[in-house]
């Protein structure tokens, strides 16, 4: 799983309208070719973190509070999902995110691999 | 339903036999498979309802030839000229066998030039006679993902120029191996089963054991071969008492026994004594030899261990390797006691090998626990429980953990 972090808000409010629509052709550009690539299994992107609901639990009671409202960083803004050949191909691909995007992404392996015979 | 059972095994039988002839009489590998797919899909339709024809396998073949004319017909009439060029270069001698031609589409299935995963999809696709949705069922992927995945295999193919050919002599030996290497990781594909969708992936162990025998019947004197089939055959028989019903693993001196599959056992095991001893020795042949040794024994006490640590002895100047190593210190545990395991387990630190799987860590634990060290190994099995990437294992060593705790 390739995670991506950042604001769309925050996005939206430094980036000039050439760098978003170009963002969005990139973004469009890396699925395709994901699933050319016979290597994409899902992909989403997440509404912004201020619209979202965090359920904690505190003194014995659920919490529901709004927003992530921690750093922009933080906060998970859309993620790929895919099934590729090694460790290193997945790296590649979320260089090539970043390289576009300058923001933070994080690899992850799905559990459930087969146990090493 | 037993009669749609059998002739899904007689489609998976033909499949590669009539793609074989196709391919060798027009030689485009991309398109024969398409067509051979239709064939199969129109007999999965129609012979459960009308009953099987006299000569099924005339049947596929001339069902597939007409669907491959057929798909030439609807391209461009440039694209036709062309392809009929193509068609008339016989890419070998008209008269091969079908044993041959199954041999040459595994080759060319297991190109060393394609992905592993392609490998993978366009051998069960080609060879296996899978549906693209069964493909992609088995490895959970959508369905368009793996369709994307086969044709980018078969473009490779066509991009590279490979031939519908049997390997010369002198590359022989390299590319069986990568054939061999494909239906073992197919088969480990298979062997995660757990839960829910985890059952349906147990399918792919049977049909890597299903390919396993194909290969060993086309080239019964390779003696890895027959090792392959064996290490199969006896590691699939123990998959009833690999699991519990929720899917939690079950080691192997904890299985119950008498859910081993006993004719699956007695196969494996007369297959590997046939053949070690009689050709140069090798991994899948070793593996297999110790894998019988287990299977043989009654209990995990009862198990001969010095032959174990013999057979991980000689598998370990064969073909060397951190996990070799790793076998061998349990083996070596078992034989000289857990201190001198772990003695050698401690030849891997710093391996760069080592540094992404939990297996150093869980064997580690499990030595520790023997050698009575329960705080080492407590937190040896947390350490592996964090690295491991299989949801079973994960919670099999967090319970080992909890309960040394």
């Amino acid at each position: 799983m390739i995670m991506m972090f950042g604001s769309s808000a925050g996005m939206m409010e430094t980036q000039p309208r050439e760098w978003i629509l170009e963002m969005i052709e990139f973004m469009h550009q890396l699925d395709s070719d994901l699933r050319e690539a016979g290597e994409l299994v899902s992909s989403e992107g997440l509404a912004d973190g201020t619209q979202a609901r965090t359920v904690t639990f505190e003194n014995g009671i659920t919490l529901v509070t709004d927003g992530p409202f921690a750093e922009s960083k933080e906060s998970v803004i859309g993620f790929w999902i895919v099934d590729v050949e090694s460790e290193a191909r997945a790296v590649e691909i979320a260089s090539r995110v970043v390289a576009f995007t300058h923001g933070p992404i994080e690899v992850r392996q799905i559990m459930d691999a087969p146990p090493e015979v | 339903m037993r009669t749609d059972a059998r002739i899904e095994d007689l489609l998976r039988e033909l499949a590669p036999q009539v793609l074989g002839s196709l391919v060798r009489r027009h030689g485009q590998f991309d398109a024969c498979e398409d067509a051979v797919q239709e064939a199969l899909l129109a007999a999965t339709q129609q012979w459960p309802e009308r009953g099987l024809p006299d000569e099924p396998r005339s049947w596929l073949a001339t069902v597939a030839s007409r669907r491959l004319v057929d798909n030439w017909r609807s391209e461009s009439a440039r694209q036709r000229r062309e392809e009929a060029a193509a068609a008339l270069e016989p890419p070998s001698p008209a008269q091969a066998s079908d044993r041959d031609d199954t041999l040459a589409l595994l080759f060319l299935c297991c190109h060393p030039s394609l992905s592993v995963p392609s490998q993978l999809a366009l051998t069960l696709r080609a060879v296996g006679g899978l549906t693209t949705a069964e493909i992609a069922h088995a490895f959970l992927v959508p369905e368009p993902t793996l369709a994307q995945r086969i044709s980018r295999a078969k473009q490779s193919i066509k991009a590279a120029g490979l031939t519908f050919t049997l390997p010369p002599d002198s590359e022989r030996a390299d590319r069986l191996r990568v054939v061999l290497h494909v239906l073992y990781l197919v088969f480990n594909e298979g062997y995660t089963a757990s839960s829910g969708p985890a059952l349906q992936r147990g399918d792919l162990s049977t049909e890597a054991v299903r390919l396993a025998r194909l290969l060993h019947q086309l080239v019964p004197q390779e003696a890895e071969a027959a090792g392959l089939l064996a290490l199969l055959l006896l590691t699939d028989a123990r998959r009833a008492a690999r699991t519990h019903a929720d899917g939690s693993l079950v080691p192997l001196a904890d299985q119950r026994r008498e859910l081993w599959n006993k004719p699956q056992i007695d196969e494996g095991t007369a297959l590997i004594t046939r053949i070690l001893g009689t050709a140069n020795v090798g991994p899948y042949q070793l593996q297999a030899a110790i894998a019988a040794v287990h299977d043989e024994a009654p209990s995990n006490e009862q198990t001969d261990w010095p032959q174990v640590l013999a057979l991980y002895q000689v598998l370990a100047r064969v073909s060397p390797g951190p996990i070799v190593t790793l076998n061998r210190a349990v083996a070596l545990a078992m034989v000289d006691g857990p201190r001198a395991g772990l003695a050698l387990l401690g030849t891997l630190d710093g391996d760069d090998r080592m540094a992404h799987t939990h297996r150093l860590d869980a064997v580690r634990a499990h030595l520790l626990e023997l050698a009575g060290d329960p705080a080492a190994a407590r937190a040896s099995y947390l350490q592996a429980a964090r690295r491991t990437a299989s949801l079973p294992e994960q919670r099999y060593l967090a319970l080992r953990a909890a309960q040394l705790g």
